[in-house]
């Protein structure tokens, strides 16, 4: 007698002719594997981790002004002339590159700044005489590591501060990184003589923290050519700085850019080959419309 | 053929009664079956409140309250060796020769197994859930099941997607693991004396209203429904944290005197719900095999449900309809039931039901795979470390430290407390039935 067919069922008892622990050959036979992975080529790698080799320098810069102004090599009045410029440089950015140009978003932006400008002024004195009893070790460690945990956490891809027409909202990681540079910018400021210097180097910094993703946001949504430009334009502008300034920076920086261009992305092709993503009927379910709450 | 030799097993979860669950359920049912085989069961489980200590629930069936309390999900703390003294007594004490052990999301499970095997006790272990590989929650439970699966007898799941999905995770041979489902108690699930009128169809849901559970789809399939079919009433019954957007569902369509919400529904109640419905709606978006339907069934409501996990292979095509996890399709399988409806006679299907699932039969096939486990041959730790070290480079080191600690704090325990010095517990022979059929002899 012919024997019955093994069935992929549970009901109706052990299934006569088949032990409990028969494998079939249909075992496994709907698992699909690396359904989602994406295939990924070295220069196009290389060429996306320009947007963190951008954002280094830029802190790297920031960095090397705060060294100046700590020890007294711009004065306040130059700052005052480098903050005014560097607005004047984000607005004609912010112009060139928007695809409608509508007064209500300029006037839009124009009101913020002068609240922020005119908060961070009235709020200066209280920056001047914050840290006066800890000492200059402590102030220096401190903002090392914030600004290391800022560079951690920070999102490469997009801004925190919301441009119109970003597609992801802010996630907790990056609302973390900017109140990190936010305090060690606070911390350098509370190190300076007078006043109008903690007015100007506050404002340059938290210019730069606040508003530089979103200006190269703005370039790279633009077109790729000038934000491939505008980066090793960036580039070479903070290794010169950074060379003036001291040496073995100079050389730890240029080992940085070198690792996160060229080591990195082999790295992340090396690994890929090791991606295992398993998929079948065992997934859960997704839903296919949105939760509103 | 001689007779079965009898075992005596200790079934370990942090999942047991008082609380209602599937794998609470599943372990209560199949230790009162393998005691009317003539097997010899003990369950041990942790505290629940103020329960703790030794009792003794229907037909003689010991329950160990650990003294440990639950400290996250219904799960204890780990504590890796704080478990080996009393479950070493336990073992020794009740003469344990097969420690059975239930859910993957139990330490109390995965410790006792760790210390069995290190004691020399054959281990099985039953699998009752799906779990994903991608996120770190996972990642870290299919590690833990490596571990414990690396060296164990024979291993149980409850479906043949949930035994995919376990040998994928935990890389044992397919082989080794044998697919018993669940049964469902068909004395306690009967239909109602009286047939319902389909003037008006009533569609039942029981669940835990949680992301899970497609409580989500739901909310979008009930004002549809109601919108399409005039005559069709919800009862919903379970209570969770999506409970709130039911309500609010509710009050949006005005469908107050069409969706009625009962809240938690206690387990005694569950079949007086069931039977005042035709349909019974099940939307998980994940399910190792649903003994919701299956009571559903056997209290004779034609089943809809969503195509996920095992959920397919439950029940056979004339008694469910599935459809995938959206909610148009959903709709379209409502619709599609209802039309179904006046061909189906709940006591033919509860009739076939009982035929189909019995707990007596999981039994006899879980008796199966115990004396398998009890052939294989006894192994001294050099032997079964090198399983071990398949794990993973780092990981697989690392079990072995575990194991090896484990062995030396065995010795040293034997060393401290030895055998002899634990009473072994005399087996317990219940008179009162005897006393029962002298009585009736006499009349």
């Amino acid at each position: 007698m012919e024997p019955s067919k093994w069935k992929k069922v549970a009901y109706g008892g052990m299934q006569p002719g088949y032990n409990d622990n028969y494998t079939d050959e249909s075992f496994l036979e709907e698992m699909v594997m690396n359904a989602n992975v994406v295939k990924r080529g070295m220069p196009k790698v290389m060429l996306d981790s320009v947007s963190i080799t951008q954002y280094v320098c830029i802190v790297s810069l920031v960095v090397s002004v705060w060294a100046h102004t700590l020890s007294l090599h711009i004065d306040e009045i130059s700052l005052l002339k480098l903050d005014i410029a560097l607005l004047a440089l984000g607005f004609s950015v912010l112009l060139l590159t928007a695809r409608q140009l509508s007064i209500q978003l300029l006037s839009h932006y124009l009101l913020n700044i002068s609240f922020f400008i005119s908060g961070l002024y009235v709020l200066a004195p209280i920056y001047y005489t914050l840290t006066r009893s800890i000492s200059s070790d402590s102030i220096v460690a401190l903002t090392v590591s914030l600004l290391i945990i800022h560079l951690f956490l920070h999102d490469y891809s997009g801004s925190t501060i919301r441009p119109p027409g970003a597609l992801k909202n802010p996630n907790l990681a990056s609302n973390i990184s900017l109140n990190a540079s936010i305090v060690a910018s606070v911390l350098v400021a509370s190190r300076l003589p007078s006043r109008l210097h903690v007015f100007t180097i506050m404002l340059f910094s938290l210019q730069v923290f606040l508003f530089a993703p979103l200006i190269t946001f703005c370039i790279k949504k633009y077109s790729n050519k000038v934000h491939l430009f505008f980066s090793f334009a960036l580039m070479s502008m903070a290794l010169s700085v950074v060379y003036q300034l001291h040496s073995m920076l100079f050389t730890l920086l240029l080992g940085l850019l070198f690792f996160i261009s060229v080591v990195c992305p082999y790295w992340l092709i090396r690994i890929q080959e090791y991606k295992f993503e398993i998929n079948g009927s065992w997934d859960e379910a997704k839903l296919c419309f949105d939760i509103t709450e | 053929m001689d007779q079965q030799r009898k075992h005596t097993i200790l079934m370990v979860s942090d999942f047991f009664y008082p609380n209602f669950g599937g794998v609470e359920s599943h372990i209560y049912y199949l230790s009162q079956c393998l005691l009317k085989l003539g097997h010899k069961v003990v369950v041990m489980t942790h505290s629940y409140g103020k329960r703790t200590g030794v009792r003794y629930v229907t037909n003689g069936l010991k329950v160990y309250y650990v003294p440990w309390r639950a400290f996250l999900m219904q799960n204890t703390l780990p504590t890796f060796y704080l478990t080996l003294p009393i479950i070493r007594t336990i073992l020794i004490r009740e003469r344990i020769s097969i420690v059975h052990g239930h859910q993957a999301f139990s330490t109390l499970c995965h410790e006792a197994l760790m210390h069995a095997r290190t004691m020399g006790y054959k281990v099985v272990f039953t699998d009752h859930s799906l779990y994903g590989f991608a996120d770190v929650g996972s990642i870290h439970m299919n590690k833990v099941l490596q571990f414990t699966l690396a060296d164990i007898s024979q291993a149980i799941c409850v479906s043949h997607t949930s035994k995919e999905n376990t040998v994928l995770r935990s890389g044992i041979t397919p082989d080794r693991v044998f697919v018993v489902p669940n049964a469902v108690d068909t004395a306690m699930f009967t239909p109602s004396t009286c047939r319902l009128s389909c003037d008006e169809i009533v569609i039942v849901v029981i669940s835990r209203l949680v992301y899970r559970k497609g409580a989500d789809l739901l909310v979008e399939v009930i004002p549809e429904v109601c919108h399409l079919f005039s005559n069709v009433r919800f009862i919903v019954g379970g209570d969770g944290p999506k409970r709130v957007r039911l309500e609010e569902m509710r009050e949006k369509h005005s469908l107050q005197d069409r969706v009625e919400m009962l809240g938690a529904v206690p387990h005694a109640r569950v079949r007086s719900v069931l039977i005042s419905g035709h349909i019974f709606l099940n939307s998980s978006l994940t399910e190792a095999f649903c003994i919701a339907i299956l009571e559903a069934a056997s209290c004779g409501l034609l089943t809809v449900s969503t195509r996920v996990g095992g959920v397919p292979e439950v029940l056979p095509d004339d008694m469910v309809v599935l459809s995938e996890p959206d909610p148009g399709d959903m709709v379209h399988a409502i619709r599609k039931a209802i039309v179904m409806l006046p061909s189906i006679d709940p006591y033919a299907m509860h009739q076939r039901m009982k035929k189909l699932y019995s707990w007596h039969d999981v039994a006899k096939r879980t008796e199966i795979v115990y004396d398998r486990a009890l052939q294989s041959s006894d192994e001294n730790l050099l032997r079964r470390l090198p399983r071990y070290l398949k794990c993973g480079s780092w990981a697989g080191k690392m079990f072995c430290l575990v194991m090896i600690v484990n062995f030396l704090l065995w010795c040293l325990l034997d060393l401290w407390q030895p055998v002899e010095s634990i009473e072994e517990v005399p087996d317990l022979v219940f008179i009162r039935n005897e006393h029962e059929d002298v009585v009736h002899d006499s009349i």
